[in-house]
């Protein structure tokens, strides 16, 4: 049993560690920016709704489709001007207000990534944690599954899954938390193999604490760090998959207002409306560039090695 | 290997074949014309009526005395035929764009790790990071859009958009590789390589886009790590120009994981940049896989999950081939 005094040093270590983790963070301008780029836009996300009514992804005015009225950029002959309310992106085919359906489709978007990225690591990191700490058949049998998946042309694994089971939002998740577990299983792994040899974990034994205890409270407490980073870097990275999958036609509905949607619309168009490919594809890369710039901050103050 | 291509195999040929309601393997056979009567006739002789182990099993036999099946996609010719007249072109893109990669990426990796935390490094993080940020298929149109389209409204000499080869020139050089730029040199036709190589250039600058920002960041990390060494000390405070230092010294060593990155890149990109392949409409195995998806072409979905999976277990086996040699620390 440890003391509260014990607790609260430990408590303590650990503030402190967080803090020295922020100070460098803070260091680096390139990292401050792409936290305040990724705050700026689940912020977005969660008032979305409150800025723009929901409602208007269905209101449809054909009159108004392809409407470019914003008097700064000027795309020449190729831009049609409809008289009445400005758009400062223009409008879509469907008539509606880009600026605003881009807000919408933020929402869906980082959920979808937040919800991917949580559900796969949990599962990587249970199932890789469990294999390597227990070792022998069950961790062999872990690894030649994983080996399997890795194998895969993640794409087409996901591809498929779609075309089986329908084009809705739960089967496209499905589908993509299928191609993205592998890796966590790998990272977690190497962690726990190399803890789990440490003096501390034969102290823990010796002491008589239980394999669950050992595992879940101290093992991998100790070798998360790597995870976090993966797994900041993959919330863009599955916004790109889900919007690729969108690309590739499997989208729900066409007038599903998500990032990759509004892209993938744009692109029959893309010859007169150019702004409707733009924009959602830049704000594609802005968040996920603003997360993997976290991300990659994070790795560089959190690496052990580059840490002195 | 052999577990992972069983495994690779059992999977796709269980999406495929076991659930008929979405994926009919009958739709290739019949059309609304078809009599029941011939349908069952039909489902006899291709086994569709068996369970599906035992279905798994004559597929098998098949693939081993080479008899992968016809392709429904591609009006019914033997699927390795369409396979692997297709996967020259993929290795024409795949060799261009990790030239490219290396190329790019390299240098921005080095300057990154020798300039850590200066302007120089925070230019190259930028543009390593907003590559990988980059949907694939959005950055193909840009590039479409720009360098062709708005190039041919100013009169500016523009680049194709599509397809890897004018059609003016197709068969106009026997076809030995079936890659396009080495069928040219080979038979000396300047034209016809330079035609080539215009059509290469747009999807292969895309491809390298999104891949050399992760090369850029293993290059600088392992960098970072050498650098602190003290065999660079060593070598600093003999007196050696920070050049030699670099170069000589700490590039040899840092050099490794990126060898590893590359190879399993190059994999990658062998099993066909599919999106990229479908934006530039390029002939490759990429794209015809996604057409294939689109019309359920089970047999050929098969042969290129399988083939895709066994190049990448390749790579990973001579990566770490590559590895003993060099690293000489390394032994198995």
């Amino acid at each position: 049993m440890t003391s509260k005094r014990v607790r609260t040093s430990e408590l303590q270590a650990t503030i402190a560690d967080l803090k020295f983790t922020l100070y460098m963070l803070s260091k680096n301008p390139l990292v401050v920016i792409g936290s305040a780029i990724s705050i700026f836009f689940v912020v977005l996300a969660l008032v979305a709704n409150l800025i723009v009514d929901p409602a208007v992804a269905n209101q449809f005015d054909f009159q108004r489709s392809y409407a470019w009225n914003n008097p700064v950029i000027n795309w020449g002959p190729l831009a049609k001007t409809v008289g009445g309310t400005t758009h400062p992106l223009g409008t879509d085919g469907y008539g509606r207000d880009l600026l605003q359906m881009m807000i919408l489709s933020l929402p869906l978007d980082l959920r979808m990534a937040f919800v991917i990225v949580t559900a796969s690591a949990t599962f990587g990191i249970v199932i890789g944690a469990i294999a390597a700490y227990a070792g022998g058949i069950l961790d062999e049998a872990v690894l030649r599954i994983t080996d399997i998946f890795f194998a895969f042309p993640g794409l087409v694994l996901a591809l498929v899954f779609a075309a089986l089971f329908g084009k809705t939002i739960d089967t496209l998740t499905i589908a993509v938390l299928l191609v993205w577990w592998p890796p966590y299983v790998r990272l977690i792994r190497g962690q726990v193999l190399a803890e789990k040899e440490k003096a501390y974990v034969e102290a823990l034994r010796a002491m008589g604490a239980g394999h669950l205890r050992i595992l879940f409270r101290h093992i991998l407490v100790n070798s998360i760090y790597p995870l976090l980073v993966q797994a900041t870097l993959d919330i863009g990275g599955v916004i790109l998959t889900f919007s690729a999958l969108m690309f590739l036609g499997f989208s729900p509905t066409p007038a599903l207002p998500e990032l990759g949607n509004l892209a993938s619309e744009g692109i029959t168009h893309v010859f007169d409306a150019p702004w409707l490919i733009l924009f959602p594809g830049l704000t594609i890369i802005l968040i996920s560039l603003a997360f993997n710039l976290v991300g990659d901050g994070l790795r560089d103050v959190l690496d052990p090695r580059l840490r002195r | 290997m052999v577990f992972v291509l069983l495994g690779v195999s059992i999977i796709v040929f269980t999406l495929s074949r076991g659930f008929p309601s979405a994926i009919n393997p009958l739709g290739q056979y019949i059309t609304p014309k078809t009599r029941p009567e011939d349908i069952e006739q039909i489902k006899k002789i291709h086994g569709f009526d068996q369970p599906l182990p035992i279905q798994y099993f004559y597929w098998l036999r098949d693939v081993f005395r080479g008899d992968w099946g016809y392709s429904f996609w591609a009006q019914g010719l033997p699927t390795n035929e369409v396979f692997f007249s297709r996967f020259p072109y993929t290795v024409e893109l795949a060799i261009a764009s990790v030239i490219l990669t290396v190329v790019i990426g390299l240098p921005l990796g080095i300057i990154s790790a020798i300039r850590n935390n200066k302007i120089p490094d925070h230019i190259s993080r930028i543009i390593a990071l907003t590559g990988y940020s980059t949907p694939a298929y959005w950055f193909g149109f840009i590039l479409q859009l720009v360098f062709f389209y708005y190039f041919f409204l100013w009169g500016l000499p523009h680049l194709p958009s599509s397809l890897a080869l004018s059609q003016a020139f197709e068969g106009t050089v026997p076809q030995v590789t079936g890659i396009p730029v080495l069928d040219g040199l080979l038979a000396g036709n300047l034209g016809y390589t330079m035609d080539a190589l215009a059509h290469l250039i747009l999807p292969a600058v895309s491809l390298a886009f999104i891949s050399l920002g992760y090369l850029a960041r293993i290059i600088r990390a392992s960098m970072l790590e050498v650098l602190r060494q003290d065999y660079i000390t060593m070598a600093r405070s003999k007196g050696l120009k920070e050049r030699v230092v670099i170069y000589r010294h700490a590039l040899k060593n840092a050099l490794i994981p990126a060898v590893t990155l590359t190879g399993l890149f190059f994999a990658g990109l062998l099993g066909g940049a599919m999106i990229t392949e479908y934006v530039f409409a390029w002939p490759g195995v990429g794209r015809a896989s996604l057409l294939a998806i689109n019309q359920q072409d089970t047999n050929f979905i098969m042969l290129y999950t399988l083939v895709t999976a066994a190049i990448i277990v390749m790579a990973n086996l001579v990566v770490d081939v590559a590895y003993v040699f060099l690293d000489p620390r390394i032994k198995y």
